[in-house]
């Protein structure tokens, strides 16, 4: 049985870090998202894979090529077009009998997926607490009723959770499926019209991780972290006090006065240290150096970046190539205690965290004692003066002074 | 000129083909035609533009096909001379770009032996050559049937008894691979594709590729297998695509502060204080260059006009500028000249043409383009990207400016290889450059001011355009830019040669458009704008922001920003392009894309 996995969007949402990446190949726990879905799906027992791509697809293709490195076979369809689950779906009918779909950009258990593939016909079921922002799925015992997007007052707290076990027949209804009102073709519509000839059944599911803003991505690492076991593969200076389940990636070198307080994941070929304090919930990318006096929090630090001297990052998400000057630092909390809020394409956001630092993309430069307020969002290339405070939504390509 | 695409893959041919087909509209739109192989070989063609052909097509079943745009060469604007061609017995079909200088022999001999035409095309000849040379295997056929051939073309076959191939072959016309998974492409240009992949081979002359769903295979001459390596294209959809503008060439416009950047990127260093070329490109620059020839058509020789004039003030070395179409008949060739190409699209047939021959010739060669990959940067010795992005209104806008701009920079490169130029001064330059983006952005800011002035000329026949020294060249691209698109009679002209002849023409009622920057030629151009008012038209004079001595003397006065020096040359073509721009907008022409003119000319 073939798995489709749904690749191709851009993730607007996920802006400043998805303008450089898609959303799929964000990191949780140094892993893309569509990595930690292709290995649970491998544990479920799915051995040929299809992507769907769009966005940069080039950046999917190099990582994961014909799938061979993690004994599967990977396929690509190009969307083209991006318009909507449907045509996504609609592209892979020429290569699939029965096949499973699951949204890329949402973490899926290797349990669950299994069940998915033991029920043909089927779809993953999620009970969440907030479920005006998805799909809720009215059913009558285990059959789908009906499908309704974003409702106002949702009928139920059981939404769609991406996930389904499709028969060929589908197609014929992804054929017959109209535009939305925001000029989609959903496949929830598609399946409203088949649920009418078809049983279509529900299938709760146990693990499930959404992610929509940068900020999730700090839920989704704690997550992925708290699930972490210690595992040293680095070498370690004596002198240094590594507590709870601390990961360290091959070459990387843990220097005297460092203090690592797990659950901590490091890359390989890091330097950390010397003289260091890297607190719970930490994930850093590989060729990282965490330096002299420096105190990281709860953050994620993506690859190649740096946080070398008298630093403090809380709370944070950093990308790949960036460098942050000597005596950086993030302010992760407000004064009054307050939620924080942010802007993300131009619309204000209440990101439910009392602690936020800064969303940083790309390929970021800053210099010698510049500052970084509560829920400051930098696009890429942007580069920060000496002394600079940055705060608020900054574009790419920007130079605060 | 016309646009070609194949499709071989699981998507429904035709809708691809259409989609393609619409971004390569800028290279013809006087008619346009699909042909898709499903259980038969089925043909649409339509006169006009590709969204008529969309309203009008049949839905064709199958995921294999072709398609085309046509910019009429041979034949008229018909259904008939429109592409896909086909063989007399419907069995193959074919799509081309380019001119078959030996068709008529072809055809007479074809003729005699029974073949019987539909078309006056040349290129209806070629397909009729693949099927008498057709004996089971299209790729055989079509290699024996190019060795038949001369002039230049870039054609893609299709044939009804091998429904899973498509086979292409080029010789001085442009055609790329586009690669997919489970379906490939073949087009003229790779922007048509973008939407579906950005992974691309390049074709090169005499090569022939057979294009299945799985796989491509690529051949030379000798019918021998050559590999070649996949490209990745940085460009994004976006780029290719309007964005909220209007129409391409006023989004095009508005790029400028950014394309201005991205000319400049890399290779002016404010610390060093020096410019950094590629080293091919300082090694050429490094010989004994006794002179300089640009070669080039169109916006592109006007381009290098201004160049000629930087670059022969800052390093005394003669420049001569010559229209390609003419150099390669005419030109002289000596070795210890640089030959600088410059063609925006890097496959203007005319500019190729006289490249080879001064290459054959044993001069050095440098190539200014906008496109990486193509045939001019393969054909030179060496060359320089304006990295501009793809530009697809017909009317040169942003790579006319980084144009100029990569031929300022290899005149600040060689004025301080040959000592002409001291670090202090290069660095007054460089900063000059640097504000550039934002002297620019001002210009765009005050695009209002510049349609107020555009009102005066919308109901005009005719105007002129004058200035002295660099804004001479600048005259002739804004006359240029203003007839191209809103099809008004403009000349350019320098400004003391009014007097010499074009006098004659001025009434009262041809506005002219004086370009007046403080510098030695400034009385001068006052005089000038004296005597024309004594004839009576109204004066329009592009001025610095401080000049207030102007406004006694024109009757408008359109402000760059700054105080003048040789890079303001870049605001003013700024102005020139918003003022042609917005008087092509009243008088509602289609300013994309212009009666009878095509982007990229790839014909002779």
């Amino acid at each position: 049985m073939k798995c489709v996995i749904l690749a191709a969007g851009e993730g607007k949402r996920m802006h400043p870090l998805t303008y450089t990446r898609p959303k799929v190949m964000l990191p949780i726990a140094n892993r893309p998202i569509l990595e930690l879905n292709l290995l649970n799906a491998k544990k479920a027992g799915l051995k040929h894979f299809i992507f769907v791509v769009g966005y940069k697809s080039e950046m999917v293709r190099n990582y994961f090529q014909d799938g061979k490195k993690w004994g599967v076979k990977i396929e690509y369809v190009n969307q083209g077009n991006a318009l909507g689950t449907a045509h996504a779906i609609g592209m892979v009918e020429k290569f699939v009998d029965n096949f499973i779909v699951l949204c890329g950009d949402t973490i899926f258990g290797k349990q669950d997926i299994k069940k998915i593939v033991d029920k043909k016909n089927s779809i993953g079921l999620i009970n969440i607490d907030n479920p005006r922002e998805y799909g809720v799925v009215e059913i009558k015992k285990e059959k789908v009723i009906k499908i309704y997007e974003k409702m106002e007052k949702p009928i139920s707290n059981v939404i769609n959770a991406g996930i389904y076990h499709f028969e060929k027949q589908i197609f014929d209804f992804i054929k017959k499926t109209k535009k939305s009102l925001r000029g989609e073709y959903e496949i929830t519509d598609s399946i409203n019209m088949m649920v009418k000839n078809v049983v279509f059944k529900g299938v709760f599911l146990k693990e499930w991780r959404d992610v929509v803003y940068p900020w999730h991505l700090l839920d989704a690492n704690e997550e992925m972290l708290k699930k972490s076991e210690k595992k040293i593969e680095g070498n370690i200076d004596i002198n240094t006090m590594i507590k709870g389940d601390v990961s360290i990636g091959r070459n990387t070198h843990v220097m005297s006065g460092a203090y690592i307080e797990g659950p901590v994941l490091i890359g390989n070929n890091c330097k950390i240290g010397p003289n260091c304090y890297i607190r719970p919930f930490t994930t850093i990318g590989n060729n990282c150096h965490i330096g002299n006096a420096c105190e990281v929090k709860n953050s994620i630090v993506m690859n190649n970046s740096n946080v070398p001297h008298q630093n403090y990052v809380g709370d944070s998400v950093i990308g790949e190539n960036c460098n942050l000057g000597s005596g950086t630092k993030v302010a992760n909390l407000r004064f009054d205690k307050k939620n924080i809020s942010t802007i993300i394409n131009g619309k204000k956001i209440d990101t439910k965290r009392r602690k936020l630092g800064v969303v940083m993309g790309d390929n970021i430069q800053t210099g010698i004692n510049s500052t970084m307020d509560v829920g400051t969002i930098l696009g890429h290339n942007v580069f920060i003066g000496p002394g600079a405070n940055a705060k608020g939504n900054i574009e790419p390509n920007s130079r605060i002074l | 000129m016309c646009g070609i695409v194949g499709y071989n893959g699981f998507r429904e041919a035709n809708k691809v083909l259409i989609d393609c087909l619409k971004r390569l509209e800028y290279r013809g739109y006087d008619s346009a035609g699909i042909g898709v192989i499903g259980k038969k070989l089925q043909v649409f063609k339509e006169v006009g533009e590709i969204s008529k052909l969309e309203e009008k097509i049949p839905s064709f079943e199958g995921d294999i096909g072709i398609g085309h745009t046509r910019w009429a060469t041979h034949g008229a604007v018909t259904k008939e001379n429109a592409h896909p061609q086909l063989s007399s017995n419907k069995k193959i079909a074919l799509i081309h770009n380019g001119i078959i200088e030996n068709f008529q022999k072809l055809k007479e001999d074809l003729e005699k032996k029974g073949v019987k035409f539909a078309s006056q095309t040349d290129s209806e000849v070629i397909v009729q050559l693949i099927n008498q040379n057709y004996t089971g295997n299209l790729r055989d056929a079509v290699i024996n049937t190019i060795k038949q051939l001369k002039g230049s073309y870039a054609i893609v076959a299709a044939c009804k008894e091998e429904p899973d191939i498509l086979v292409g072959a080029r010789n001085e016309s442009p055609l790329v691979v586009g690669v997919g998974d489970n379906e490939n492409f073949i087009a003229s240009d790779i922007s048509a594709l973008l939407k579906y992949t950005n992974r691309v081979k390049y074709l090169d002359d005499g090569e022939i590729c057979v294009l299945s769903k799985k796989d491509i295979k690529i051949f030379n001459k000798n019918t021998k297998e050559v590999t070649k390596e996949e490209n990745i294209i940085t460009w994004e959809l976006k780029d290719a695509e309007k964005s909220g503008f209007p129409h391409f060439m006023l989004k095009e416009i508005f790029e400028q502060p950014d394309t201005i950047n991205k000319a400049l990127l890399g290779r002016v260093s404010e610390i060093d204080r020096s410019i950094r070329l590629h080293e091919k490109i300082e090694d050429l620059l490094n010989y004994d260059i006794k002179s300089i020839r640009i070669l080039a058509c169109g916006t592109s020789y006007y381009s290098g006009l201004v160049g000629k004039y930087l670059i022969e003030q800052l390093t005394d070395i003669p420049v001569i500028v010559e229209l390609a179409s003419e150099y390669r008949y005419f030109g002289t060739k000596s070795e210890d000249s640089l030959i600088i190409g410059v063609t925006q699209s890097g496959e203007t047939a005319d500019t190729l043409a006289a490249l080879r021959e001064a290459k054959n010739a044993g001069c050095r060669t440098l190539v200014i383009t906008n496109v990486m990959g193509s045939t001019a940067t393969r054909i030179s010795d060496a060359y320089i990207l304006t990295q501009s992005g793809p530009e697809i209104g017909v009317a040169a806008t942003k790579t006319f400016t980084s144009q100029i701009l990569i031929l300022l920079l290899i005149a600040f490169k060689l004025a301080s290889l040959k000592n002409k130029l001291g670090a202090d001064e290069l660095s007054k330059y460089i900063i000059h450059l640097k504000e550039l983006p934002r002297k620019v952005r001002e210009v765009l800011d005050n695009s209002d001011k510049i349609l107020n002035i555009a009102l005066e000329l919308k109901n005009v026949d005719s105007v002129f355009f004058i200035g002295r020294g660099i804004n001479y060249p600048l005259s002739l691209e804004g006359a240029l830019k203003l007839k191209e698109i809103s099809y008004i009679h403009a000349e350019g002209f320098a400004a003391g040669e009014l007097k010499h002849g074009p006098f004659a023409l001025l009434t009262q009622v041809t506005p002219v458009i004086t370009i007046v920057t403080k510098d030695n030629t400034y009385d001068k151009m006052i005089a000038n704008i004296g005597e024309v008012k004594a004839r009576g038209p109204e004066v329009i004079a592009i001025a610095e922001e401080n000049d207030s001595e102007i406004e006694k003397h024109a009757d408008f006065v359109i402000r760059f920003p700054g105080q003048s020096n040789p890079l303001s040359c870049i605001p003013i073509i700024v102005i020139l392009q918003l003022l042609a721009y917005h008087v092509a907008n009243l008088r509602e022409c289609s300013i994309d894309k212009p009666r009878n003119l095509a982007k990229s000319v790839t014909v002779e």
